[in-house]
Parts: structure tokens; C-alpha cells; sequence
């Protein structure tokens, strides 16, 4: 943590979309409030209150106990009441919100130590000392390889060690799970988040690359630098069906959308408990297993502290100790593992669901891996944009006259975003459509297309009626005409109102989409404002797995850089 | 009520440890230590978590007599309070006895609260007293740090020593602790569990495969604290200078500034595991990372005996069994309790800090001591009865008596040890 300037890109990096389980849900954008704990019903001037920012990864958990602890009107030695105002959003999210003050946080708990780190760093340059000083850690879950059973199996699961190099001898194979008698299971495909804002996708990079490096520690920027290391990289990432900001958007598509969707995703330990609990999941069509790399693996380990600002007082710190206490007592630290957590209070024994009935191995891991220094994490990093799986987009916008004024200036301002955030080998098609759809660019790389894609964004204006249907089945045709097996190809749909002027219906398009799944096109669709047919647009972004979202002028701009955390 | 109390606070300032290298001696029986971690143990600033887990009752008030319960708290100013600085190797003991004590008649007129601080940190906020948290008891890991404390008393308050009445409350040396698994293969490979065998495993060319065929286990990991925040991290520096030299006593400067002990230093501690990227600042937050992540963490600690012991049925519920080694050479701890007789302590809270002390030397609040794994200060209580957890835990490799108990080195070889350390940039 020796670079001021490192750590804040690093803080910024991880901060866009927060980490973790940072979304809110499958629709819609990423942020604060849902599962935030209920308001209290004692009089401001009898309680005490704390505000808790908190890595979602744990919301259940926090929003159960944290309502049980709000409702026993437990008091602090001046006989106020203390109510909790628990608050999940991502990691690097709650971060960034209490340094920039946005959040009066009086308490806080990412996902990992990584960012009590960085959140310290950036503070001690901006004011000299610590964002919180001493943390507990409330649960811990491992960071693991989520893999359909019978797939593990194949790979050698539950007979050998298995890692990461097994997972790029798959890679390798042209003809995917073929090689290991399996051609049913048709390609490797592999999801993990972006390591720009996730926790779980940032520590996927550190694994592959300690992996390639045979190291367990001290990695080194030497280390980094070789090509062997890149070329490790650059084949595992080749498997990555997409990228995306939240962990638990993974989990949900995996364990939703089954084997031919994602055969492995790098998760949370807790989240492979959470598969088999059947009221959330009741079809799957396989056990979901965790692979613990035999190279090592990262801790999530949700450390908590009182916040060192001028507004926690020594009520607050007395009322937030009070609560930390409550969270590592037994009964709360049971409740914990009830949610697949392994409890921080070590008088505990570990029981189900912690046991291989529930997919885990509760004796692994063997054996972890080092943190990086700040510099390294940042040449990791700058590695993985060189050799990530690049993205080829068709931007899909519509222009019909529905959209004149306010919506058109924030969709144009929310697509120009977009823009800014792909990278400069990634590549972009635009094709507005009102009454018929037009081509203006097709597979411009953006090294050097970006001013001319964004200039041609800038140059829209609303006219004419709404051939949505035409427009996507004209992007998915270019995409199939154009194959690019070796990029992230994928469809972004934006649109105010239903489709009136197509010549394609509804089931001929989701037909189509459908067809081509295994060429891995997704379509994310957005419905604008009030007049978008969601189930509609639910419907298209489902048949390809992909994600459909809720936009408004206030919001749209979010929404363009959540979708662009796919690529 | 017992309060366990918290607060975040600087790190042991070098001022104060070079200070401190001038005043070790010799105790009880001959010892070395500093207090205990001057990043605080568990509750002191700077670590990354916490020791053991209290479950002391009460606030963290500084005299709110509301509980950590809907019930309606005791009449305040019925009770005579007052507050313990105590280093937090003995938290889960103390707060244990602090339980007791409140059941107790004197309990229920007394009540002391418990407040986590480092011995160098416990001493500041004496000297710089009273505060905002004033202490009335302070309780550090060694009895190291007491003529120090006493000159800058005098310095600041032109007095005699505060310190009006004092006994030791337990003590404990070092230890190697390892899972056991682990450890048996490690013997195979090098029969003895030394300083210098751990060095060659930490830099085994492919860990634990080279050393017995595991590759599964990665590297061999090794953790300390960070000598420059931690009493136990510098004491293995100490240890590991006096088994380099081969001697208990008589560890001179020109010992460590040799070019071979520097360098076989420096390749020490380029092996020592970090998994967090960086040394802990607390031996209680290293031993409970060890417990928390498993064989996955650390293979082997250089730890207290006392925490080793409190941790063993965690470990085994856990992971594995824990297994002790003690360094061939070794030095000890002994927790005094010094009361104090300072201008914000009334006659009535040094009487109740009289009462709490003896409570504490009692013979069942000693033998508990040493269900933590303290071996008490009480001479009367014995330590070789088959309950004795020395006894009971003995197939853990826990032994009564140690080997060789090292001198304290002089102020100038702990300083250059440190610097030298400090050198290495970890």
C-alpha cells in the first residue's frame, strides 16, 4: 500500500459498481436500498442511530438478524435505544459513499480486509488518519470455482486435486468438454465478474496469475510481466462467456440458467450452499459443487469497524460495539451458518449446511494465496485489459419520435458512456432504428473509432414510429454473418415504447436469438421510461441469458456503465 | 458489571520501545518481554481483527451502567468502578473473573472495567492521565516496561511511583504451534522444530511437495507478528538471535551484527508468510486467523503458550489437532497487576482494585487462569494434576518445564534487532 496514487485508482476502480454482490437484483441498476433493514417506530429523540453500509454477500443474514436486534430495544448507558439502519450495497460501493461523506456511515463491513486497506490508504492521504481502526471479522467464506457436478467430475473433482491448470487444459480444446468425452456439454464456458468492480472478479485474476506463476506469494511485477503469464491468462479468459458487476447476478444465472449457460462460475462458498436450498432453486438440473484450486484461493472474510469520522460519537462507538458484539454471539453466528457463512466466532463448530451434502469440502482450502502489493494488483490489471475477452457490441437505440427532448439528450449522454468505458480493442456496430433500422457503424474498433462512434451517437434526433423487432433480428444477422468466437458478442437494446412497425413478430425474433445461443450473442435490453413493454424485453434478454433493465432519464447513464461492466 | 471496553489507538511508538530496551531486567524468573503487543492485542489499534471473542456483558461505556440487555441496568453510583488497562493475551480469563466477581458480595459493590490496551499504550495513557477513559489498574503482558513508566511519572508528575501495590497474575513463554497433521510431516523431513528448520522449509524450491510429498499444502507458511508492533513478533527476533548465537545469555550487539546472522535474518524473514500482504500487528488476531483459515493460513505460529492452549479445542472442531513445540530456548511473560495510586484515584476505587487483585490470586480464579493456559501466579495453585491442562494436553506437546530460559538481552541489542528488522522494509 506504499502508492497514494495506485491505491486511489484502485479505490475508484473497485468503487464504480461496487463489489461483490452489488446488484440489486436481476433488473434494474446496482445501488443501495433494497434489502435495507425497516424503519424503527421509537422517536427519534429516544434512540440512537447507526447507519450500516454493508457488502451485500451477507444481506440476509445482516437484514434477519439486524431486524431481531432492532425489535429487543437494546439501549446504550444513557438509556437510548439503539436502531440499526443496515444498508447492503457492493463493497467497493460502501467505500467510496462514507470517504466521500455521502454515506454518514457509523459502521462499516465490506466483503474483505482488501478494502478496509484501501478505504484506510485513500483516508490517511485525504485527512491523515484511518477510515475505521480496529475490525472484527463477522463470517468468512472462501472464494471458490462453482462447477455442475457431473462437470467437476469429469475434470477429476473429488478424486485429485483440481485448479486452475485444469481448467486451461479445457480451455485449450477446440472442441471443449469433447476432450474429456463429453461432447454434450458442447464448450468450456466460464463466467467471472470484472475485476474493475468486483471482489470476486479482481481475486479471480490474482488466482490465474499466482496460477501461471506457480507462486503462492510474493508475486512479484516481474512475475506479471512475463509472456507466460499473459498467455495463461489471455486462455482462461478465452472461456469467459461475460463479464458483469455483481457476483450474485453470476450465482443466480448459473444455478437459473443451468449447464449450458455457464458450465463454472468463481463465486462465494456461501453461494454454492445457497444452490441448494430449494424454494430459490428448485429445478436445477444438476448439484452445483465447489472447486477449491488446488493453487490456492482468497478469503472473504466481511471485516467490521466503527467508523473514524467527527459524526460517530461515543454513543455511536458505545451503540456500534454493542452491535458488533450482538453479531458475533452464538445464536446470530449460528443464524450465519445457516446462510452458508463459516462463523467468525470460533466457538462454533462447523455443521450443516457447511458439508459436502451441500457441495463443500468444510476442510478445504488447502492452502491461499498471498494479497498483492498495490502495484502489482494495478500490473495485474493492466494484464488482464491486454489479454481479456475483448467484446464485439451491436449498440441498438431507438429513435422514434417518442423519444424527442429530454429522453433522447440522456440516452444519447448514457450510450456516449458506454462508449467511453469499452476498450480499445473492443469493437462497436450502431444501428438506430425508428420506423426501420439504419446502419451508421459496423465492427469499428475502438482504438481507433471511438470520436466517430461518438459523434455519431451525438448526432441523433427522435423521428418516426418503432421497428424494434426488425432491428434486433438485423443486429443478431450481422452477428452471425460476422462470427467473432474469440470476443464477447452481445446486443444492447434500448427502446421507449412497443413495437408497432416491424415486419418480424415477437416469436420469429425470440426464435432466432434462441437458435444461436450456443454462438453465445446476448441480448441486454433496456426498457426506457413508462412506455417500454418490459415482459416484452424481459422475454428477448432471457432467451440469451442476458440481463434486462429498468431505465429512466435520472438513471440511464448507470445503466450504460453496468452493461458495460459485462464487457 | 465487568465491562470489556474498546478503543482504537496508536501503535507502540519507537520513542517508547527504544525506552523501553533500557529498563528490561530480570523477574520473576527471567524473562525478556515487552508488554504485550503496542499494536494492541485484539483491541488495540491496527490489527485486522480480533483475539478471542469476548462475551463479556455490559457497554463500552466509560461508566453508563446500561447493559447489553433490555434489562434495567444497576443503580450507578451505588457501585465503586474502576478501570483495568490490560493487555489482551488475557482477555477470555479476565473477563471471565470479572463475571465471577460480579456473583460475588464484593461484585456487588465493585466493578471494574476491562479495557483493552498495549503495555506501552496502557502506560502513555497513565502518564498522560487521566483522560477521557481514566486507569486506575494497569495490567500489561511483562513487568518490562515498570521503570520506564515509573521515570516518566516522575518526569512529568515530579512523584514518587504511582504504583501502590502489585503481584503477578500469571505467566507464559513462547511457543511453535502447528496443525498436526502438518507437523508430523514436517518432522519427518527435519527431525527438529527449530528456527533454522523453519527457515529451510519456508524456502523449500516447491514447498510442500519438496518436504513431504504434498503439493496440495503449497508453500510452507510460517507467521509472526510485526516486531515493530508486537511484543511477540520482537521476541522471536530475540530468540531466533540467541539460537543463532547458541547461547542463553550474554547476547552481545557484535552477536546480531554479524554479516551472517543479518543475512540469515533477512532470508528469514523474506519467508515469512503475509498472507493480508502484510505482518499482524496482534499475536491474539494471528493465532485466531490461524484457527478461522486453518492448515489454508499458517502451518506454524510463533505465538504465547497461553493462546495456543485456549485455541485447541477450536482447532480441533475446526481442522486438526494443534501441536505445541517449545524453542529450545525460550523467555516468559508474568502479567503483573499494578494498582495505582494516581490523583484521580480515590481511596475507595484503590481498595476495590485491592479487592478485584486479591479475587484474582484467589485459587479458583487462578486455577481457571490456567484452564486458559496461563500458568497462575498464585504459587499455591498447582500446575501437575491431571486436570492441568499441561497434563491433559500433554500428547499436544505442552511440557511444564522449559528447556533453556534465555537472558534478557540489553536495551542496545533489542533496539539493533529491531532496527535491523526495520531495515528489511516489512
Amino acid at each position: 500500500m506504499r502508492s497514494t496514487a495506485l491505491v486511489t485508482l484502485l479505490a475508484c476502480v473497485l468503487a464504480i459498481a461496487g463489489c461483490g454482490d452489488g446488484g440489486g437484483g436481476d433488473h434494474g441498476t446496482a445501488g443501495a436500498g433494497h434489502g435495507a433493514t425497516r424503519q424503527s417506530d421509537v422517536p427519534a429523540a429516544k434512540r440512537i442511530d447507526l447507519v450500516f453500509p454493508y457488502g451485500s454477500e451477507k444481506k440476509h443474514w445482516l437484514k434477519e438478524v439486524t431486524e431481531a436486534f432492532n425489535a429487543s430495544h437494546t439501549k446504550i448507558g444513557n438509556g437510548k435505544i439503539i436502531h440499526v439502519q443496515a444498508i447492503p450495497m457492493g463493497s467497493g460501493e460502501t467505500m467510496r459513499q462514507i470517504l466521500d461523506e455521502h454515506t454518514k456511515a457509523h459502521l462499516w463491513s465490506p466483503a474483505s480486509g482488501a478494502f478496509v486497506k484501501l478505504g484506510n490508504a485513500e483516508s490517511e492521504t485525504r485527512l491523515g488518519k484511518p477510515l475505521v481502526g480496529k475490525t472484527s471479522e463477522l463470517v468468512l467464506s472462501p472464494v471458490v470455482i462453482a462447477m455442475w457436478k457431473p462437470m467437476a467430475k469429469a475434470l477429476g473433482w473429488g478424486t485429485k486435486p483440481v485448479g486452475w491448470s485444469d481448467i486451461l487444459e479445457l480451455t485449450r480444446h477446440q472442441d471443449g468438454w469433447a476432450a474429456l468425452g463429453q461432447p454434450q456439454w458442447g464448450r468450456f464456458k466460464f463466467g467471472h465478474t470484472h475485476p474493475k468492480y468486483s471482489n470476486s472478479g479482481l481475486i479471480s485474476l490474482f488466482a490465474e496469475v499466482y496460477a501461471a506463476t506457480g507462486k503462492t506469494s510474493k508475486l512479484t511485477l516481474e512475475d506479471v510481466e512475463k509472456p507466460e503469464t499473459g498467455k495463461f491468462l489471455e486462455e482462461i479468459e478465452h472461456a469467459v462467456v461475460h463479464y458483469g458487476s455483481s457476483t450474485g447476478f453470476f450465482g443466480r444465472k448459473l444455478f437459473g440458467n443451468g449447464p449450458r449457460y455457464l458450465s463454472a462460475a468463481v463465486l462465494y462458498e456461501n453461494m454454492v450452499i445457497e444452490s441448494y436450498d430449494r424454494r430459490k432453486h428448485p429445478d436445477l438440473p444438476f448439484p452445483v459443487v465447489a472447486i477449491y484450486p488446488k493453487e490456492g484461493t482468497f478469503w472473504s472474510d466481511h471485516p467490521v469497524g466503527v467508523v473514524d469520522r467527527p459524526w460517530v460519537t461515543d454513543a455511536h462507538r458505545e451503540a456500534a460495539e454493542i452491535y458488533i458484539e450482538y453479531l458475533l454471539e452464538k445464536e446470530q453466528q449460528q443464524a450465519a451458518m445457516r446462510y452458508g457463512f463459516r462463523p467468525a466466532n470460533i466457538e462454533i463448530e462447523l455443521a450443516a449446511p457447511l458439508d459436502t451434502a451441500h457441495g463443500i469440502d468444510p476442510n478445504e482450502p488447502k492452502t491461499t494465496l498471498e494479497v498483492p502489493s498495490v502495484p502489482v494488483m494495478d500490473a495485474i490489471l493492466k494484464l488482464w485489459r491486454k489479454h481479456k475477452k475483448h467484446a464485439n457490441i451491436v449498440l441498438v437505440l431507438d429513435t422514434s419520435g417518442s423519444m424527442k427532448g429530454q429522453p433522447m439528450a440522456r440516452a444519447r449522454e448514457g450510450a456516449r458512456a458506454l462508449i467511453d468505458l469499452l476498450g480499445p480493442e473492443d469493437r462497436l456496430s450502431f444501428l438506430p432504428f425508428s420506423s426501420r433500422a439504419r446502419w451508421v457503424l459496423k465492427d469499428q474498433e475502438m482504438r481507433v473509432g471511438r470520436n466517430r462512434a461518438q459523434t455519431a451517437v451525438g448526432s441523433l434526433y427522435a423521428e418516426g414510429g418503432t421497428a424494434l423487432y426488425d432491428a434486433i433480428l438485423a443486429a443478431q444477422e450481422h452477428l452471425r454473418q460476422n462470427p467473432t468466437p474469440d470476443r464477447i458478442s452481445a446486443i444492447v437494446v434500448l427502446t421507449d415504447g412497443e413495437d408497432r412497425n416491424s415486419r418480424t413478430s415477437l416469436r420469429q425474433l425470440l426464435d432466432r436469438v434462441r437458435a444461436d445461443e450456443e454462438a453465445g450473442v446476448k441480448v441486454f435490453t433496456i426498457g426506457y421510461g413508462k412506455g417500454a413493454n418490459e415482459k416484452v424485453l424481459e422475454g428477448i434478454a432471457d432467451a440469451t441469458q442476458a440481463k434486462f433493465y429498468r431505465g429512466t432519464t435520472q438513471n440511464i447513464r448507470e445503466v450504460f456503465k453496468e452493461i458495460s461492466t459485462f464487457f | 458489571m465487568a465491562i470489556p471496553e474498546r478503543k482504537g489507538g496508536g501503535a507502540g511508538k519507537l520513542v517508547f520501545f527504544t525506552l523501553l530496551v533500557l529498563v528490561v531486567g530480570i523477574g520473576y524468573l527471567v524473562y525478556s518481554q515487552f508488554g504485550p503487543d503496542g499494536g494492541g492485542d485484539g483491541n488495540g489499534n491496527g490489527g485486522n481483527g480480533s483475539g478471542p471473542q469476548a462475551t463479556g456483558p455490559g457497554t463500552a461505556g466509560s461508566g453508563g451502567p446500561a447493559g447489553h440487555s433490555t434489562g434495567s441496568p444497576p443503580p450507578a453510583g451505588e457501585r465503586v468502578e474502576f478501570r483495568i488497562a490490560y493487555g489482551t493475551e488475557k482477555r477470555l480469563w479476565l473477563e471471565w473473573a470479572a463475571r465471577e466477581f460480579e456473583k460475588t458480595a464484593a461484585g456487588r459493590r465493585i466493578r471494574p472495567i476491562l479495557y483493552g490496551r498495549g503495555s506501552v499504550e496502557g502506560a502513555q495513557d497513565v502518564v498522560n492521565g487521566p483522560g477521557d477513559k481514566p486507569i486506575h489498574v494497569w495490567s500489561p503482558a511483562s513487568s518490562a516496561y515498570r521503570d520506564v513508566f515509573e521515570t516518566e511519572w516522575k518526569i512529568r508528575h515530579g512523584a514518587g511511583s504511582p504504583i501502590l501495590r502489585s503481584d503477578n497474575l500469571a505467566l507464559t513463554p513462547m511457543v511453535f504451534v502447528g496443525w498436526k497433521q502438518r507437523l508430523d510431516a514436517y518432522r519427518a523431513k527435519y527431525p527438529q522444530v527449530d528456527f533454522r528448520s523453519v527457515a529451510e522449509a519456508m524456502h523449500a524450491e516447491s514447498g510442500w511437495d519438496t518436504i513431504a510429498g504434498k503439493p496440495e499444502w503449497g508453500h510452507f507458511k510460517f507467521g509472526h507478528t510485526d516486531p515493530s508492533k508486537s511484543n511477540s513478533g520482537l521476541l522471536a527476533l530475540v530468540l531466533m538471535a540467541y539460537d543463532y548465537a547458541g547461547k542463553e545469555r550474554g547476547l552481545e550487539v557484535r552477536d546480531i551484527m554479524t554479516a551472517e546472522f543479518q543475512q540469515w535474518l533477512a532470508r528469514f524473514e523474506r519467508g515469512v508468510a503475509r498472507p493480508g500482504g502484510s505482518l499482524t500487528h496482534s499475536t491474539g488476531t494471528l493465532m485466531k486467523e490461524m484457527i478461522l483459515r486453518g492448515p489454508s493460513q499458517y502451518d506454524v505460529l510463533m505465538v504465547y503458550e497461553n493462546l495456543a492452549i485456549d485455541y485447541l479445542k477450536a482447532a480441533r472442531t475446526r481442522w486438526d489437532e494443534l501441536v505445541v513445540v517449545y524453542p529450545e530456548r525460550n523467555m516468559w511473560n508474568e502479567h503483573p497487576f499494578y494498582i495505582l495510586d494516581v490523583p484521580w484515584s480515590s481511596e475507595k476505587q484503590r481498595a476495590a482494585a485491592g479487592e478485584f487483585l486479591d479475587f484474582l490470586m484467589s485459587e479458583p480464579i487462578q486455577r481457571q487462569a490456567l484452564q486458559h493456559g496461563f500458568r497462575p501466579g498464585n504459587p499455591m495453585v498447582p500446575v501437575k494434576f491431571d486436570e492441568s491442562p499441561f497434563v491433559r494436553y500433554a500428547k499436544h506437546g505442552l511440557k511444564i518445564d522449559l528447556p533453556r530460559v534465555c537472558e534478557a538481552p540489553k536495551a542496545e541489542v533489542l533496539q539493533n534487532l529491531l532496527a535491523s528488522f526495520q531495515r528489511l522494509g516489512r
